[in-house]
């Protein structure tokens, strides 16, 4: 029978926290930049004008064909040089974070896109037609009546993805980077007592995306009461 | 005021609108009826550009509506649109309805938008509804709301949209008892309406229209007295025994 030692985790948790705090950031960088460029990506992909519509749908379809890891591993690759060669960085820089967020922001934005663009098509035409009618130039239009419309329709949608997003924040493990997996595993590692820091962070991850995920249930009745 | 003339609209292959032309002068009201499918929407939305028409041309207040330089959103600021489905914001409150459009579109001050649509709102009779959301209230409410919004924005011309049958006899006349008024003030309107108790009140002409066609363009007398068309005496006696 395994003996579980959990004593290695108290004095581990300060940097456990530094670790949560790093996939937060990242979980939320990705959220608002996907969120945004998102949006863009779906207004191109509406918009009925051929080379707009043509790079958004390039766009999303080759970010969903390719694995999340993969993404990450090019952007940590890609990024330092980037930015030593535009920026003129030290190559001893450590920019694995900004090129998870990056990773991240621009693979999130083609899930986000077809979640907006879904939740812009929810809007009635008529709507459209009705601000159209009172004078409304298109921005306008897409602003004031059926963005805020199809947001409503989509923030289950939106914060469940951002959920997902949580989670697939491990997954920067690739670049050793020290997200609150990646802290959970060098110390399970340093100890020598790996099982009991995954089971560890496993709890951790399941309270609070359980607990995300209720709370979003529970929105989402609100919002279609 | 409003000019359409011999505008034919396709949708694909389907002709949706045939070589129709009319003509409301200022101050005039005119009935447009027909029905279901004849063609009456898509020919009201022709008249603020909400629909593009292949051959034609409509001139309102001496725009033309096709026309290659029209500022269409600033035309159709001018000419309130009730439509068919209201189409009222379900996002905002009834008075957030009824300021938005004078405040990003006319650029009004929030304050004098705010006493403009309370005066509107006070002229349908729905004070007591300011803020709440439009899915609280009624069909008949709804639309009355909707012709407030129309003539927040002090409209040259309405064009009216209505279903052929759906509200309740009693909100048919709250929504009436407003329009008459209207009419009677002197507002050039395009209403398509199956209230023929209406047509008859106010209408200087009825339209009616068939399978995309103006069939029959006659005074009100003349179009309740004798028909010309066989399909409007049909339709006028199936109207008028419900
Ligand atoms: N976007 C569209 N594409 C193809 N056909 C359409 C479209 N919109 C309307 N039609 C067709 O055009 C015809 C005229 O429609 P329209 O809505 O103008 O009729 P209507 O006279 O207003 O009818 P109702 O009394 O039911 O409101 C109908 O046959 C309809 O099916
Ligand atoms: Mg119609």
């Amino acid at each position: 029978m395994y003996d579980f030692d959990w004593s290695s985790i108290p004095g581990a948790l300060p940097f456990l926290w530094e670790g949560m705090k790093i996939s937060l950031e990242i979980t939320l960088v990705a959220v608002i930049v996907g969120i945004l460029w998102g949006t863009l990506l779906a207004l191109m992909r509406l918009s009925g004008i051929s080379p707009l519509a043509y790079f958004a749908a390039g766009y999303v379809n080759l970010f969903r064909s390719i694995p999340l890891v993969m993404v990450l591993l090019w952007f940590f690759l890609i990024v330092p040089q980037f930015m030593q060669a535009v920026l003129g960085l030290a190559p001893t820089a450590d920019t694995r974070l900004v090129s998870a967020m990056m990773g991240f922001a621009l693979f999130e934005s083609a899930y986000y896109a077809e979640i907006i663009r879904a939740g812009i098509q929810s809007v009635p035409k008529g709507q459209v037609a009705a601000a159209y009618a009172l004078g409304m130039t298109y921005g306008q239009a897409m602003r004031l009546v059926v963005l805020p419309q199809a947001f409503r329709n989509m923030l289950p949608l939106l914060l469940t993805q951002a959920i997902i997003l949580f989670q697939d924040t491990s997954l920067v493990y690739v670049s050793a980077l020290a997200d609150f997996f990646g802290a959970a595993y060098k110390v399970g590692d340093r100890d020598g007592r790996l099982v009991e820091l995954l089971l560890f962070a496993g709890a951790v991850y399941f309270v609070l995306c359980y607990g995300a995920s209720y709370a979003v249930k529970r929105l989402q009745r609100r919002v279609s009461a | 005021m409003i000019s359409i003339r011999r505008v034919s609209k396709f949708y694909g292959d389907f002709q949706v609108l045939a070589d129709c032309s009319t003509e409301v002068k200022k101050g005039e009201v005119v009935v447009i009826c027909g029905p279901s499918g004849s063609g009456k929407s898509t020919l009201i939305k022709c008249v603020n550009g909400l629909e593009p028409f292949q051959s034609g041309e409509i001139v309102v207040d001496d725009v033309s509506v096709g026309g290659p330089k029209t500022d269409l959103p600033k035309l159709r600021s001018r000419v309130g649109m009730v439509f068919q489905h209201f189409e009222l914001f379900p996002h905002m409150t009834i008075a957030e309805n009824l300021i938005i459009a004078q405040t990003r579109v006319l650029g009004r001050r929030p304050n004098e938008a705010m006493d403009k649509g309370l005066k509107l709102l006070e002229r349908v009779g729905l004070t007591a509804h300011a803020e709440k959301y439009p899915g609280e209230l009624s069909g008949g409410q709804q639309q009355r709301v909707a012709i407030a919004r129309a003539l927040s924005m002090n409209p040259i011309c309405m064009l009216f949209d209505e279903r052929t049958s759906a509200l309740d006899p009693e909100m048919i006349n709250e929504v009436l008892e407003v329009m008459v008024k209207l009419a009677q003030e002197g507002m050039t309107m395009m209403v398509v309406t199956h209230e023929m108790e209406f047509a008859r009140k106010v209408a200087r002409r009825v339209v009616f229209m068939d399978e995309g066609r103006i069939v029959e363009d006659a005074r009100t007398e003349e179009f309740f007295g004798a028909p010309r068309s066989e399909r409007a005496q049909q339709f006028l006696s199936k109207i008028l025994h419900h």
